[in-house]
């Protein structure tokens, strides 16, 4: 197996606030390699976006990444690098995408410029050829009429082109891995395949790594190659894609695969999971997700599961594991269903 | 554009409409009659009494007075001051420019200062030195202006006489200067009135830059520049302050009036032939029309500092250009 | 914040309701800074209404203008005297006395008169508020202390009530301003008409939910519209057309020493600090208030 590209060692990041320290990411591994697409799934509050921007480092207080946590990029820990290298690499090794295009761009200045000024930081170009390279971007990224909406500022564009100049921004100086935190999200049904057909047509042509975030599984499958399931702040279940979905271990990504609404097929209610995820601040002992498992035994109370291996590439956080009969016998959530949707 | 500006500037006529209909409102309902000082001077000619008569009209029923002295106010008429035995417009006709240089200077001189200061407070934020800066605008902010211009007076004047102590020009020895002299004793004159003005008003400026910068530092197209690797500098320079810059400029015209007043209290401590020297002599002498006349010039100058600042606005935020 | 989720709120304790005001006091009673404010403000205050027992002297007394006059700070007179004798701390002692009583009464009037003005615009609406804001801009264009010379020549000789009704009646512009938006936001406001539907007459209805919105900028309003007008009121004493000598206020004792800056130094300084300290403390508190109440 090759070296894989970044590699992610036991990253804790935390929040100091008033009610005390949210652990939002506690202790997450993975690596990804060259040229892979790998997916991280997950609920709000798991903690995918702050692993996220820890990559960058673009944590601030009262956050801070704890010492021991190890990112390794290209022959670097990305934790420990001063201010000047990790700027360095933002916007030009690894670069980001967001969820909101509109307030992601600078009101006040023309859309072109803000995408010509990655070239201009990292590039040392002037302005002419910046300026000529970000619109051969815009191009590429199926921008029409591109020369002209160039000069144009955000408000003058729609959400799905805001989104392209963020994707043109991100891809100016070919990084090894663009992190896409969910970038389809804020926009319309159709003009999400659109972002994604062209985030992975890019990919091939430039031969980037992608690292793709998002809370809709549809998305994980129309991209990914790899999945990663987040789970309060830590990693519960990783496998190839088509594995996951076909055979998922853990029940939480049950829960998540039930929950998906099917065409065609007739149903009463939404399946949900029940209960609520759990505080930062106050994560429980044993397993997490103890209280809303419909096969949870003293065991997960007892002992934290750590990341048994389940198959080839596939990894799973749960006792079930080393108990599997246990998966018979379901019984009500241990929490108190108030009448409210989980999730 | 120009429609928008072709807006306002009728607004402001509308605007400047009802203050002359307040002066008036002023002037009539006065205990007594503030004219008499004019009319009943012996020394006063003739065709000065007629004129003020045409203006003012005082026998007429007063609608009429009230037409009158719109149409006569329309035609640059202000009246005629006594204590200066001229017209009215002739007096501050000629001590406007003055104050017209004192405010442009403060104004620059301010906002450049106050927007260095913010800068300053934002990249140190946190620090001793962002406390004690803090600290120093609002006590600044807090002072009255003419308290300010005596104290600056007496120190820079008698105390540690660095500059005149009065006037635009040496009385004396102007004349005899060369053109290189000349400018250099209008320049020391200007000094420190204009450095009274500048302290006191960039107090304001720092604090509303200061606020505006840290509105806009959490947004998410900050995050976006430091995601494409700009240093911290670079993103309070070019995106943060470009967009914090906005509401500043309204700020521009909302600080005319504050402006104005502290100007007219610098003029007079400091002997400065502006318009608010010229209107605070004419408190001491009861010359009334002067006093109006200062009142209405003093209103239009707000208003067009107001519509200045709109159009500013306008023209620097790209949302607003279509 | 990323990792936030809305289920927090479910599992958060409900918080028990408290009065805006009280809420925002106990705020501001946080920071240091203001509570050092609220401190000195109090004690300034005292000042003020103790004056007839703190004074020295008599501020109006002339005891001896030949041999007492012009005194520099002497420990019988730790603020010197002035060129009728008269000791100077006590005069600044009754001038704080006049100076906040004529600032806290001329507020009223501009409150009083801010709120009614307004409500009135915000509720006629149409062309009645279309001419009201435009009277509102006419007056704003005029900087409040040139409204005032031009009013106060023509009314020589005033007493102390007239120049409180003067500086009220000047300085409720922005306020009104305030009150219109919250008038103009609850006239559209959905559950005016739900309100209506159930019976309740709409007048009944906007004064129960207008108060509550309003007491926040009132109260900020205030403070800062008292240190407004200590300044103004300094300011036209000092020309010589607001508290006439023999009364003091901060602003004619500065006058008093005006011929003579550098000699009488005294006669400046003193009254010029308290000044500062006086409006520095009412800013500091003003924005403290402003601060608490936007965080909602």
């Amino acid at each position: 197996m090759t070296a894989p590209l970044l590699s992610i060692r036991d990253l804790h990041t935390s929040f100091y606030t008033e009610s005390g320290v949210a652990r939002a990411v506690d202790g997450v591994s993975f690596d990804i390699g060259a040229g892979e697409t790998l997916g991280i799934v997950g609920e709000s509050g798991c903690g995918k976006s702050v692993t996220a921007l820890s990559i960058l480092r673009l944590i601030q207080p009262p956050g801070r990444i704890e010492t021991g946590s190890v990112i390794e990029f290209e022959g670097k820990n990305l934790v420990t690098l001063d201010d000047a290298d990790i700027r360095d690499i933002r916007g030009n090794r690894i670069s980001m995408i967001f969820q909101e295009p509109m307030s992601a761009l600078n009101p006040v200045f023309m859309v072109g410029d803000q995408v010509a000024e990655v070239a201009r930081v990292h590039a040392g170009m002037g302005r002419r050829d910046a300026w000529e390279r970000a619109v051969e971007m815009l191009e590429l990224t199926g921008m029409p009429d591109a020369e002209a909406r160039a000069r144009q500022y955000p408000h003058q564009l729609s959400g799905g082109m805001r989104q392209r100049v963020l994707i043109a921004m991100a891809l100016m100086m070919k990084p090894a891995l663009v992190i896409a935190d969910e970038p389809t999200t804020a926009l319309d049904v159709t003009i999400q395949a659109q972002i994604l057909d062209l985030l992975l047509d890019l990919q091939k042509k430039i031969g980037t790594s992608i690292l793709m975030i998002t809370h809709d599984l549809g998305v994980i499958a129309e991209t990914a190659s790899r999945v990663i399931v987040m789970y309060a702040g830590e990693v519960v279940e990783q496998a190839e894609v088509d594995e996951l979905f076909a055979k998922p271990h853990h029940p939480y990504t049950e829960g998540l695969m039930h929950s998906m609404p099917h065409i065609g097929h007739d149903q009463e209610r939404l399946n949900v999971i029940p209960g609520t995820v759990p505080a930062p601040t106050e994560w429980p002992t044993g397993c997490r997700f103890r209280e809303r498992c419909p096969y949870s035994w003293d065991l997960c109370e007892r002992e934290h599961p750590p990341l048994y291996q389940i198959g080839s590439g596939h990894i799973s956080r749960c006792h079930l594991a080393i108990e599997p009969e246990r998966r018979n016998n379901p019984h009500p959530p241990l929490v108190v269903e108030a009448g409210a949707a989980a999730a | 554009m120009l429609r928008y500006i072709a807006q306002r500037l009728v607004q402001a006529a509308v605007i400047v409409a009802i203050v002359a209909t307040i002066t008036f409102a002023l002037i009539h309902l006065a205990p007594g009659d503030p004219f008499s000082a004019v009319m009943d001077n012996p020394d006063v000619s003739e065709t000065v009494r007629q004129t003020m008569r045409a203006q003012y009209g005082f026998d007429r029923p007063l609608p009429e007075q009230f037409v009158r002295y719109v149409s006569s106010l329309a035609h640059g008429q202000l009246g005629w001051s006594f204590s200066h035995e001229r017209p009215v417009r002739e007096v501050l006709g000629s001590a406007l420019p003055n104050t017209l240089l004192l405010m442009g200077v403060a104004l620059l001189g301010s906002f450049a200062f106050g927007i260095l200061i913010a800068l300053i407070q934002v990249s140190r934020r946190g620090s001793v030195t962002d406390h004690v800066l803090s600290a120093l605008s609002l006590f600044f902010f807090s002072m009255p202006d003419f308290w300010l211009a005596i104290l600056a007076f007496l120190t820079f004047t008698y105390w540690l006489p660095i500059f005149p102590s009065g006037g635009a020009v040496d009385p004396v020895m102007h004349e005899y200067l060369g053109l290189g002299g000349r400018i250099v004793d209008r320049l020391r004159h200007l000094a420190l009135p204009a450095l009274t003005l500048i302290l006191l008003a960039s107090a304001v400026v720092a604090r509303y830059q200061r606020a505006a910068l840290l509105d806009v530092l959490p947004a998410d197209y900050i995050r976006t520049a430091r995601l494409k690797g700009l240093t911290e500098p670079e993103i309070l320079r070019r995106h943060a302050l470009r967009n914090a810059l906005l509401p500043i400029i309204t700020l521009v015209g909302l600080s005319f009036p504050a402006l104005l007043t502290g100007t007219f209290f610098v003029e007079k401590i400091f002997a400065w032939p502006g318009m608010g020297y010229a209107v605070v002599l004419a408190i001491g002498t009861r010359d009334y029309p002067l006093v109006v006349g200062g009142v209405i010039i003093g209103s239009i100058l707000v208003t067009l500092g107001s519509l200045l600042s709109d159009v500013l606005y306008a023209l620097a935020d790209p949302r607003l250009r279509r | 914040m990323p990792w936030q989720t809305q289920d927090f709120a479910a599992s958060a304790p409900t918080p028990v309701r408290e009065s805006p005001l009280a809420l925002a006091v106990r705020r501001i009673l946080r920071k240091p800074s203001s509570r050092v404010a609220f401190f000195v403000l109090g004690v300034i205050v005292l000042v003020g209404l103790l004056a007839p027992l703190l004074a020295p002297y008599n501020p109006s007394a002339q005891p001896d203008i030949v041999r007492l006059k012009d005194l520099p700070p002497s420990l019988a007179h730790p603020f010197g005297t002035d060129q009728y004798s008269r000791d100077v701390l006590s005069r600044v002692i009754y001038g704080a006395r006049l100076s906040l009583m004529i600032g806290v009464l001329a507020t009223i009037v501009s409150l009083t008169l801010g709120v009614a003005y307004g409500a009135i615009a915000g509720y006629a609406g149409g062309i009645l508020d279309a001419v009201m804001m435009r009277v509102l801009d006419a007056f704003l264009s005029i900087p409040r202390l040139l409204l005032l010379i031009g009013a106060l020549v023509a009314w020589p000789r005033l007493s102390i009530g007239a120049l409180v009704v003067f500086l009220g009646l000047t300085g409720w512009f922005g306020l009104s301003r305030i009150v219109r938006g919250q008038v103009l936001a609850l006239k559209h406001a959905e559950f005016v008409t739900a309100a209506q539907a159930l019976g309740a007459s709409r007048r009944r209805i906007l004064w129960r939910h207008l108060l509550p919105n309003i007491v926040s900028p009132i109260v900020v309003a205030a403070t800062l519209g008292v240190a407004h007008v200590i300044v103004l009121e300094a300011g036209l004493s000092y020309l010589g057309i607001g508290v006439q000598p023999p009364l003091a206020s901060w602003g004619n004792i500065i006058n008093d020493g005006a011929d003579q800056p550098a000699a009488l130094w005294w006669m400046s300084l003193f009254p010029g600090l308290f000044m500062v300290l006086t409006v520095m403390t009412l800013n500091i508190l003003g924005e403290a208030l402003r601060d608490a109440y936007e965080r909602r």
